[in-house]
């Protein structure tokens, strides 16, 4: 047969699984494990020093836990029934995956190897002891804990992992004080994973004011909201009425109430107990996995088509920028390169005509005749070092130009100037220049040049002397002719400078005439490649943008589309989910006889 | 200069720095006037640890508690203030009661010899530490049984750049005692040795210079012991032990009928909320064993109840000490206006402060004397017991340094000092010592000279 209990928790088992909790559901298996084991585990609780030991040695009527003036207990002791007394002693697996180890031991020595636990190793887990009692028959164990709140944390610990095991709590304080806040911390945190509940008030006997500690304490626990009965006892009464068999004493350490209580609440509401305690898990259970649900309902009835819609206005609002823009860079490149290329033409004129203007001054008085290799060289220099600087200057520009075309550009991005957009060359296809036709004034000629000039003297000077009746040829006549021919010879050489000289400048002239029309036409020629290797780059950048900003606009529309249908079915998914776990909420609550505090969701 | 020289001057700086500052000026005269001062001690803990209980038996009599922060000093006859206005003081049920509800603070003056020297402060339950340990000098901190919570509470009080180089003002009073083993006979002897456990417990011992246990109930009874109540204990005490012992099983039974001796019910009553079961219980043996006037009582209760060893403790641990505590809440305070108001002229504070800290001889010997106790400094064999008790450990009179167990002679002490001094700069420069260890011998040097000072002086 099996109980009620059972389907709901095994209904809430799968519906934690399906949740993708398997935690959760993990923990009601164990719970699960438990309820379904005859033992009732019955846990005794409280900070350090409260009496808890000496609680449980009076319930059985014998020294099973060690009680000390310090701190004690250091692992779980359970209690429960065996036809002989026996004691064992549990040593923890040291390395993970080895078995635990039983170890019995005497039962008037568990004791003091418990106390001593921490002092070599400390690596007990807990300790067992049975004993014959008429109150464990029923499958009671009693579980001493270590107290909460101890300076040894590992102890701290051990007592909240036996508390996930118990079925009962009896929480201890002790009479002498009221409840402190971190106790009713504890209580809260106990209620939690197990409601039954009982606060066992210790040490009535040397309390004197332990009523009104009682009634402070009730205030406390309503406070609180905690529903937990309050029995007051005194261990030390009940041992010692054990010892002298006196009734009065018994009844008067409260124990009997408290024992009724231990039979009454939890040892014969068992199966109510169990529902209690799996209503309780169950629903903290559930209300985890409502959380969940609840959120995503309202997360997509607030914000789940705003968001879309306003991906996809992005995506328009960007592919609107991007046409605006595009237009602007292209005007922007154009005009900035008509710019660059007038400018470049304009500093190339200047440069070659102040060159020029060098080469006409030098030689007003040079010869070009000699040192023209030299002079060559020197135009060369000059020019190339104009042509340089002027190509230099056209990179910058272009460069510049290149910024500010990317900055007019939509996006911004770490790719957008290219790389290298000039042209190699350009320096190297200037020809050489055209040596000019350079008259050279031989011996020769200045002889003929010479005769030619002294002949006019002879005869002139000749025929004057000849009328002093001297003749034709004599000293003077020809004194006349060294003369005129010595002159005639230095005219001739003075004119053929001039020629020279005008020649060379006219060669120099033409050469860099020459220059800048090829150079002019390889600049223009570069200004315009880099004017269209950037349109063509910037161009194909643009493509690549307006693609992806089409594409994302399309996915936008297509997730608006698709949002609406999918969100409705999600919606009705985890409206039905939720739907399933209300109900299951409400069997619980069922279970527990409306104990369960309302789940506050309207599904 | 001694330290509190030091510190005068300091916060005579620092008064210069903030003249223009009316609230940090008010700060730091308040604190040049705490030098005048007896040593502040508040009492903190827990809720029903027993504060009050503590004051009323350090004091000698009896208080109701007044709920708020109240402070008791000497005066020449019982005074209150609540705030600025006198309210009157009242006896109710033999106890002193202060009417001021709702005062926030209230100051007592009464006339006391315990205190001529000392200042007591009863805080209530959940006092934030910063006020606890701003307005006192040094601390009790109470406590039934060590739980983590005393333990952050004392933790965030070290949690201060000063405080962790002066550690030096509390002491953990395990308070409750009687209720021990419950309220066996032998409770109080058991609550020794649970007080000498912590002192070795390495969570608590860097927290606190000393743990003690006190029966609080016990000792302002003894204090306050009346005729008619010794009458009545001694009345109890007349039966027999076998005959009285089931009437002493629970407070129940013996307000309860049918009680062996004649004595009013409502005189047990009075008798077990003075004493405590416990108490009734340790008394009536003690009749027995010979204590058997009210004058031999009061002797062994005070001294059993373990208020004798905390007197002993507030004496060498806080008002010995009193300069360093003066002087160490003074430079708290003026961390304080240094964090709060910083402005040109601080930083040069900031750094002497930090200099005096360092370098104050005091400090150090409080320091060594932590790291002692803490285990940060270990010393081979006997030496780091001799250490801790020459750097002050256990008093700072040159007798108790030294560990003399007889009155020397002034020949003796020099002759003991200059011995002594010997010996430690030997340690100073013993090449088979760790760095450490040889500076703490010199430190230790350091304050053999002071003794010496002190002896030739």
């Amino acid at each position: 047969m099996s109980a009620p209990w059972l389907d709901v928790l095994d209904d809430t088992i799968r519906a934690c699984a399906a949740h993708n909790r398997p935690d959760l559901a993990q923990r009601l298996r164990d719970k699960r494990a438990r309820q379904l084991d005859p033992k009732l585990r019955v846990l005794v609780i409280g900070e350090p020093k409260q009496g808890k030991s000496q609680l449980v040695n009076a319930m059985v009527n014998a020294p099973v836990c060690a009680v000390g003036d310090d701190v004690t207990t250091t692992v779980p002791t359970f209690v429960q029934h065996a036809e002989t007394p026996s004691a064992a002693l549990v040593r923890g697996p040291s390395i993970a995956n080895t078995p635990t180890e039983r170890i019995p031991v005497p039962i008037d020595q568990l004791a003091s190897q418990v106390s001593a636990n921490h002092h070599h190793g400390g690596d007990l887990v807990r300790a067992e002891v049975g004993i014959p009692r008429a109150l464990l028959d029923s499958g009671l164990v009693l579980i001493d804990t270590p107290g909460v709140g101890d300076l040894r944390p590992a102890h701290t610990a051990s007592t909240f992992a036996a508390l996930l095991q118990a079925d009962a709590v009896l929480m201890v304080s002790d009479a002498t004080a009221e409840l402190t806040r971190s106790e009713l911390e504890l209580l809260k945190q106990v209620m939690t994973s197990c409601p039954n509940v009982i606060l066992v008030l210790t040490k009535i006997d040397i309390a004197a004011q332990w009523r009104r500690v009682v009634e402070r304490n009730r205030a406390h626990l309503a406070r609180a909201g905690v529903a937990a009965k309050l029995i007051p006892v005194s261990a030390a009464l009940r041992l010692r009425a054990a010892k002298t068999g006196d009734k009065a004493l018994n009844a008067e350490s409260g124990f009997p109430e408290l024992l009724t209580c231990v039979q009454q609440d939890i040892v014969a509401a068992a199966d109510q107990l169990a529902r209690r305690t799996v209503a309780v898990t169950a629903a903290s259970a559930i209300k985890q996995l409502v959380a969940p649900v609840r959120e995503e309902l309202s997360a997509r009835a607030a914000q789940g088509p705003e968001k879309t819609i306003a991906a996809l206005n992005e995506a328009q609002r960007r592919i609107d920028e991007l046409r605006r823009r595009s237009a602007r860079w292209q005007t922007v490149l154009a005009d900035e390169m008509a710019d660059l290329v007038s400018d470049i033409e304009y500093d190339l004129r200047d440069r070659t005509r102040k060159i020029l203007r060098e080469v006409d001054k030098t030689f007003e008085t040079a010869d070009p005749a000699l040192g023209w290799d030299k002079f060559e060289a020197w135009l060369e220099d000059n020019l190339t070092e104009a042509a340089t600087t002027n190509f230099a200057w056209l990179l910058d520009r272009s460069e510049w130009v290149a910024e500010k075309v990317a900055k007019s550009f939509p996006v911004a991005r770490d790719d957008l100037l290219p790389e290298s957009i000039f042209p190699d060359d350009v320096l190297d296809r200037v020809a050489p220049m055209d040596k000019p036709l350079i008259e050279k004034f031989s011996l020769m000629q200045k002889a003929f040049t010479g005769l030619k000039g002294s002949y006019g003297g002879v005869l002139m000077f000749g025929l004057a002397t000849s009328l002093a009746g001297m003749p034709l040829i004599n000293a003077i006549s020809l004194g006349a002719g060294a003369l005129f021919g010595g002159k005639s010879i230095i005219d001739e050489s003075d004119q053929r400078l001039r020629r020279r000289q005008a020649a060379a400048k006219a060669a120099a002239a033409r050469h860099v005439d020459d220059f800048f029309l090829k150079f002019g036409k390889d600049c223009r020629d570069a200004a315009r490649h880099i004017q269209r290797s950037l349109r063509n780059h910037f161009a194909t950048l643009a493509e690549e943008l307006q693609e992806t900003l089409l594409e994302s606009a399309r996915s936008a529309r297509r997730a608006v589309q698709d949002d609406n249908s999918e969100r409705e079915r999600r919606n009705r998914d985890a409206k039905r989910e939720l739907d399933e776990l209300v109900g299951l909420y409400q069997r619980v609550q069922a279970l527990a006889g409306g104990q369960a505090p309302p789940l506050g969701i309207s599904a | 200069m001694t330290v509190e020289d030091e510190v005068w001057a300091l916060l005579e700086d620092a008064l210069a720095v903030y003249r223009d500052s009316p609230r940090a000026v008010a700060w730091l005269r308040g604190h040049q006037a705490r030098f005048g001062e007896p040593v502040r001690v508040a009492v903190a803990g827990a809720p029903r640890s027993g504060k009050s209980t503590v004051v009323s038996a350090l004091i000698g009599e009896e208080f109701v508690p007044t709920g708020a922060t109240t402070w008791y000093q000497d005066g020449p006859r019982p005074k209150a203030y609540a705030g600025q206005y006198e309210v009157p003081v009242l006896r109710r049920d033999g106890k002193a009661f202060v009417d001021a509800p709702d005062a926030e603070r209230v100051t007592v003056e009464w006339p006391s010899r315990s205190l001529r020297d000392l200042v007591v402060i009863d805080t209530p339950a959940g006092a934030p530490v910063e006020q606890v340990y701003g307005e006192a000098d040094a601390v009790l901190y109470l406590t039934r049984h060590l739980h983590t919570t005393d333990v952050r509470f004392l933790q965030t009080a070290h949690d201060h750049p000063v405080a962790r180089i002066a550690p030096v003002n509390t002491v953990l009073v395990l308070s409750r005692a009687d209720e021990i083993g419950g309220g066996r006979i032998d409770a109080l002897s058991s609550a020794k040795q649970i007080a000498r456990r912590y002192r070795r417990e390495a969570t608590v011992t860097p927290l606190c210079q000393n743990v003690v246990a006190v029966a609080g109930l016990l000792a302002v009874a003894a204090r306050t012991l009346r005729a008619e109540e010794f009458a009545a204990l001694a009345a109890l005490a007349s039966l027999a032990r076998a005959e009285l012992e089931d009437h002493l099983l629970s407070a129940d039974r013996f307000v309860g009928e049918d009680f062996p001796v004649r004595l009013d019910p409502a005189v047990r009553r009075g008798l077990v909320e003075r004493f405590g079961i416990f108490g009734v219980r340790l008394t009536t043996t003690l009749i027995r064993q010979g204590f058997d006037t009210q004058v031999k009582l009061t002797g062994q209760l005070v001294q059993r109840s373990g208020l004798g060893e905390l007197r002993d403790s507030i004496g060498v641990y806080f008002t010995e000490r009193k300069e360093v505590l003066k002087a160490r809440a003074a430079l708290l305070g003026l961390d304080v206006v240094l964090r709060a108001e910083p402005r040109p002229g601080s930083v040069g504070l900031a750094a002497a402060l930090e200099r005096i800290l360092a370098s104050a001889h005091d400090f150090r010997e409080l320091r060594l004397l932590a790291a002692l106790q803490g285990g940060r400094t270990r010393l081979p064999g006997d030496l780091d017991a001799e250490a801790s008790r020459l750097v002050g450990g256990l008093g700072t009179n040159p007798v108790v340094r030294l560990g003399m167990d007889y009155e020397p002679t002034e020949g003796e002490l020099r002759h003991a000092v200059l011995e002594t001094l010997g010996r430690w700069r030997e340690h100073a420069v013993d090449p088979a010592l760790d760095h450490g260890q040889r500076r703490a011998a010199a430190v230790v040097v350091r304050s053999c000279e002071g003794m010496l000072a002190e002896v030739v002086g």
